[in-house]
């Protein structure tokens, strides 16, 4: 059996082997999983070391065939893949909040299974048969995860959000496929695509939907901060924060430089969705009053840098976006094992009901700085490299309106956090905190690890580059741009700017909110203008999904309801009614009146004979 | 007569005059008529089953009854009939099987058994016939069959709906009889064989076409399907999932899609009007409180889907549309299935007054769940498939328009079926005493079309193979 198989494979197996098993075994699940992970992770490394040859078999019908094939990038990806969801299990071996451990471990390896077959799939068909078939687990990973009515709604949402941009994808799918007459990605790309005519850009716009929607960009992000609240921190750390990101880059990428061409309306459309994102949730980061909810809007915001680099379409700013990504799932994935440990502690989330917890909790401290440090791009940490990486590449383009407003983004990122540290770990411990410990190794373990990555890809950032990015582009025939080394120019100097102001800028939140730094961003949040639209936000205003649900699909349905009722009412009220009425005036002349039917005999002969003559 | 031949008349003769030793069989003791109607089904689905081996032969077997004027009795097996056939027979064979105790509450069970075996064994001659004119009789025999079912409680209400039933069917069906009767006196034979890739004309395929529409209810005939859940849930789910509503999609396919060469401004009007159904029954199921309607609904949304895949007019979307049918009757099937435990077990029809079911009926929710799935069209379930397929077809067509009201109705089956689900499972509990999970027979025929379900995802290869046989040997005119 060829090792390309194992990380799909595997994990699927174990997952159903999971199912058999009693809910009360002690440790036999949480083992079973991390062996899983350990060795699909094993064999991946495997992959990315020592290329293995591709599979490929008929599949559907003679003309579909289901291929795998691991090129630089998809092997780089599996590789993340694996290392998040050993870090998962691992994080979740004592972790009470993840809700029933069998369908968690259920979920979790499930989805390794199915993400990895995402990212080795070389036929379109194939990588959509693993993409869509995460909607599964996604569900029944948010709606397991507690027991509350709100966590099946959001459950739902996240479900139909997916389902619908899947949808998107599907259909982009088979005109790609069409188009290109083959279904293999690394045959388009031998000849790719360009967005001349209708149906090609068509087809592009409806992947570009499906890859940014994975990836949780605006406006197909709405359902993450509420699984924040709604399921387990141990979820988010994984599926929004890890995997959903890496598979919807991954494929953004793959889209928009491997199978397209794309021109300059396309690059313009890119970025501004990516500065769009990043602006927008980060402006809902900075206000939010819990510490998983406020990490998940930082999940979307960080797209938005992603999606910039990408859509740059320089060989930099690509190179920054792929970075970024790995870059984002380590650090978001730490914060959020973060918040995980502090929920378990402390047995809240809520940032006015914690504080000073960094004596208490020491390594889990660590571990924040860090991360929280690399999400603001703070040299030398791996954020920092790829965030300047984003930067250099959006200012080749020339449009530098999308410079200011990643900086502005990155400005407010380190405010949010600033708060967020503050009002978790540092100032006043409450009263009924002042028991709490450390959590346990098993949580510090991968936090500490993912950590250590942070740090490890920020020293040298030309490790990962050379490694992973560089031969990544190169699989996808993009010229090699000189990625790594720390250059303290200009870009450098504006970081340190943003750094000051956001402090200057917790300076004085701290001021007005009188000292509590869980209200530092109540300057921000209540300044005139803005305190209306966030208050419209909290309404869920600008929630494209629920805009939806509650005015137009209800409005559309019922047309169409009607719709149908008129058709039932030709096929059933409006027939019978005019055989009622045709009975009814027949049976008028039928009185028994001998004359009358001698009248309406003759009557009819004369209008057939004339009709007749007529008609000759 | 070679085994074949034999297997093929048995697969007609045994249910059609089988259905009426049951009354017989019913007098002797119930236990003995409920295994008669079961055995009879089973032997339909194996002899069906066992055709499978002289088609993928590349062979044909043919029964021929002379009658006078060209009316002969023409039986034929070929990849398509095989096909659809087993299908059919299968679903039916599980739906025996839930009856077992699902109906035994009810007065009138041994009209229902007779009946039943009877629709089957005229399904398969519907199916098996290569005469319009035996087609039509056959026909005529399931609406009779639909009728006395789907009236089955016999209140002023029910008797209403299956009047409506039938006479919708039959309107339509004497439009088909026209067509027909064009056709006859056009090429002086209704033999289907003989007539493989002619051309047809215009007017007499409409004709045609509205008995097909009347028959799947599909726009604008649509709606005596959704009344039609007055019945027992397991003759909806025969009449409206898995076989009756199929018959409408078979002809459709044996007449235009491997007999007739159709014109292109008629596959394009199917295509329009397969849309439009696609979309309004959509939007009803939205709106629809009552269980069985709204699944109702669905398959009229559905059956939209089949239309599509055979009247893009290319073989990938003919492949899709065959695998549509088979997905859809065994997921659609055990959809109604489920409905009929709930409904028994809740005794009410009103989603609004379920919620939270999953944690007293688990079974049921999960394989719901299931069904839905593959419905929808997610993968791992066989119903991805047939759904891709069905839009690859459509993409290649090129018609824009088309295109996007199916993409609308596919992401409103998302909306209804997850909003169904959400409402009955999961939802907040409306006054209901937590009923408790169906009986063994009727959960176990629900999981088991679940599961197979599943399985026909992760065994594509086998059943899209014999799609793409059948397309490339029989179809016509498709690019």
């Amino acid at each position: 059996m060829n090792l390309i198989f194992i990380p799909i494979v595997l994990p699927i197996i174990a997952a159903l082997a999971l199912l058999l098993m009693c809910e009360k075994t002690k440790y036999l699940k949480e083992l079973l999983a991390i062996g899983t992970s350990a060795v699909a992770l094993l064999a991946a490394a495997n992959i990315f070391l020592l290329p293995v040859q591709a599979v490929s078999y008929a599949w559907l019908g003679t003309g579909i065939t289901f291929t795998l094939r691991a090129d630089n990038l998809s092997a780089f990806l599996l590789l993340a893949v694996s290392l998040f969801s050993l870090a998962i299990s691992v994080y979740s071996f004592s972790n009470p909040n993840k809700g029933p451990a069998k369908w968690f471990f259920f979920n979790l390896l499930m989805t390794q299974g199915f993400a990895a077959g995402a990212a080795l799939a070389d036929n379109l068909l194939a990588m959509l048969f693993f993409w869509e078939g995460l909607l599964v687990f996604l569900y029944t990973f948010i709606a397991l995860s507690q027991t509350t009515y709100a966590a099946k709604r959001t459950a739902m949402k996240a479900f139909l959000i997916n389902g619908v941009t899947d949808l998107c994808l599907l259909a982009g799918i088979t005109i790609t496929a069409y188009i290109a007459g083959t279904m293999s990605m690394s045959e388009i790309a031998q000849n790719k695509l360009t967005l001349d005519y209708g149906w090609s850009m068509f087809a592009y716009v409806l992947l570009l939907i499906g890859a940014v929607s994975k990836a949780g960009a605006f406006p197909f992000h709405t359902w993450i901060p509420d699984a924040a609240t709604d399921s387990s921190a141990a979820f988010m750390a994984y599926v929004p924060a890890a995997i959903d990101k890496l598979l919807g880059i991954y494929f953004l990428a793959r889209a928009s430089i491997y199978l397209f061409t794309l021109n300059g309306t396309m690059q313009l459309v890119l970025m501004t969705l990516g500065a769009v994102t990043i602006l927008v949730a980060v402006m809902m980061a900075f206000v939010q009053k819990d510490y998983k909810r406020l990490l998940s809007y930082h999940a979307v915001s960080q797209t938005g840098y992603m999606i910039l680099g990408i859509g740059t379409l320089n060989p930099i700013g690509i190179a920054g976006g792929l970075f970024h990504m790995i870059n984002h799932a380590t650090y978001k994935s730490c914060l959020f094992m973060t918040a995980g440990s502090v929920e378990r502690q402390t047995g809240s989330s809520d940032l006015s009901k914690l504080g000073g917890l960094w004596s208490a909790m020491p390594v889990t401290v660590l571990c924040f700085v860090i991360a929280a440090a690399a999400i603001s791009g703070i040299a030398p940490l791996n954020g920092f490299f790829s965030k300047e990486l984003v930067y250099k590449g959006t200012l080749d383009t020339g449009y530098t309106i999308f410079f200011l407003a990643a900086e502005l983004g990155s400005f407010l990122t380190l405010a949010s956090f600033l708060k967020l540290g503050h009002a978790v770990f540092f100032g006043e411990r409450p009263e009924n905190l002042k028991e709490t410990k450390e959590a346990p190794f098993s949580m510090l373990l991968p936090m500490l690890t993912l950590a250590g990555i942070c740090v490890a890809f920020g020293f040298g950032a030309r490790l990962p580059t050379n490694w992973f990015i560089s031969p990544a582009l190169a699989g996808m025939n993009i010229p090699h741009p000189l990625l790594s080394g720390f250059h303290p120019d200009k870009l450098y100097f504006v970081s340190v700017i943003v750094i000051l102001a956001a402090v200057a800028n917790h300076m004085i939140g701290l001021a007005i909110g009188g000292g509590k730094p869980s209200k530092s961003s109540d300057h921000i949040h209540y300044a005139p203008v803005l305190k209306e639209t966030y208050a419209m936000a909290e309404r869920r205003v600008f929630d494209l999904y629920e805009v939806l649900m509650d005015r137009a699909v209800p409005a559309v349905s019922l047309a169409l309801f009607k719709a149908d009722r008129f058709f039932d009412w030709a096929i059933d009220a409006a027939p019978s009614r005019l055989s009622g009425f045709f009975g009814g005036t027949s049976r008028r002349f039928h009185n028994g009146s001998y004359p009358l039917y001698m009248a309406l005999t003759l009557a009819c002969a004369a209008v057939y004979i004339l009709l007749a003559g007529g008609l000759k | 007569m070679d085994l074949p031949v034999k297997m093929l008349t048995m697969a007609v003769a045994v249910p059609v005059f089988g259905a009426f030793l049951v009354p017989f069989a019913a007098r002797i003791s119930t236990p003995v008529r409920n295994a008669l109607a079961v055995l009879l089904g089973l032997f339909t689905f194996l002899a069906a089953a066992s055709l499978f081996t002289t088609v993928l032969g590349g062979q044909t077997s043919t029964w021929m009854l002379s009658f006078p004027r060209g009316f002969d009795l023409i039986l034929h097996a070929d990849l398509l009939s095989v096909f659809m056939a087993s299908v059919s027979a299968f679903v039916s064979l599980i739906i025996l099987i839930y009856s077992l105790d699902y109906i035994s509450h009810y007065e009138g069970q041994t009209e229902y058994y007779a009946m039943v075996v009877l629709f089957l064994g005229s399904m398969m001659g519907l199916v098996f016939s290569a005469n319009l004119l035996w087609m039509y009789v056959f026909w005529e025999m399931t609406g009779f069959c639909s009728w006395r079912l789907v009236g089955f409680f016999r209140s002023d209400k029910d008797v209403a709906k299956a009047n409506k039933t039938i006479l919708v069917t039959v309107f339509g069906a004497l439009c088909m009889l026209v067509g027909i009767i064009m056709v006859y006196f056009h090429y002086g034979t209704l033999d289907l064989r003989a007539l493989h890739g002619q051309p047809i004309s215009l007017l007499a395929a409409a004709f045609i076409l509205a008995g097909i529409l009347s028959k799947s209810a599909t726009l604008p005939f649509s709606t005596w399907l959704p009344d039609a859940g007055v019945a027992p849930s397991t003759v909806t789910s025969l009449l409206h999932a898995a076989v009756l509503v199929k018959i409408g999609v078979y002809a459709y396919a044996r007449i235009f899609g491997v007999t007739f060469a159709a014109p292109d401004a008629f596959s394009n009007a199917v295509l329009y009007i397969a849309g439009a159904s696609a979309l309004v029954s959509a939007g009803a199921a939205l709106i629809e409180t009552d269980i069985k309607r709204i699944i109702a609904y669905s398959t009229v949304s559905q059956i939209a889907f089949i239309f599509l895949g055979l009247a893009s007019g290319n073989k990938t979307a003919f492949v899709g549309a065959l695998l549509y049918i088979l997905m859809h009757s065994i997921a659609k099937g055990g959809l109604f299935l489920c409905a009929g435990i709930i409904e028994q077990n809740t005794h009410t029809k009103d989603i609004t007054r379920m919620g939270g079911l999953f944690a007293s009926m688990p079974l049921t929710g999960v394989a719901f769940a299931l069904c839905s799935l593959s419905v929808m069209g997610i993968p791992p379930f066989g119903g991805f498939f047939s759904k891709y397929l069905v839009f690859s077809g459509a993409a290649q067509n090129g018609n824009l328009v088309v295109l996007l009201m199916f993409l609308a109705g596919a992401v409103m089956t998302l909306l209804y079926l997850v909003r169904l689900f959400y409402k009955i499972f999961l939802g907040e509990p409306a006054g209901h005493d937590c009923p408790k999970e169906g009986s063994y027979t009727m959960v176990a025929s629900v999981l088991a079309l679940a599961v197979i379900g599943l399985a026909l995802g992760f065994l594509i290869y086998y059943p899209s193979a014999y799609a793409e046989l059948l397309t490339n040997t029989l179809g016509v005119n498709l690019q």
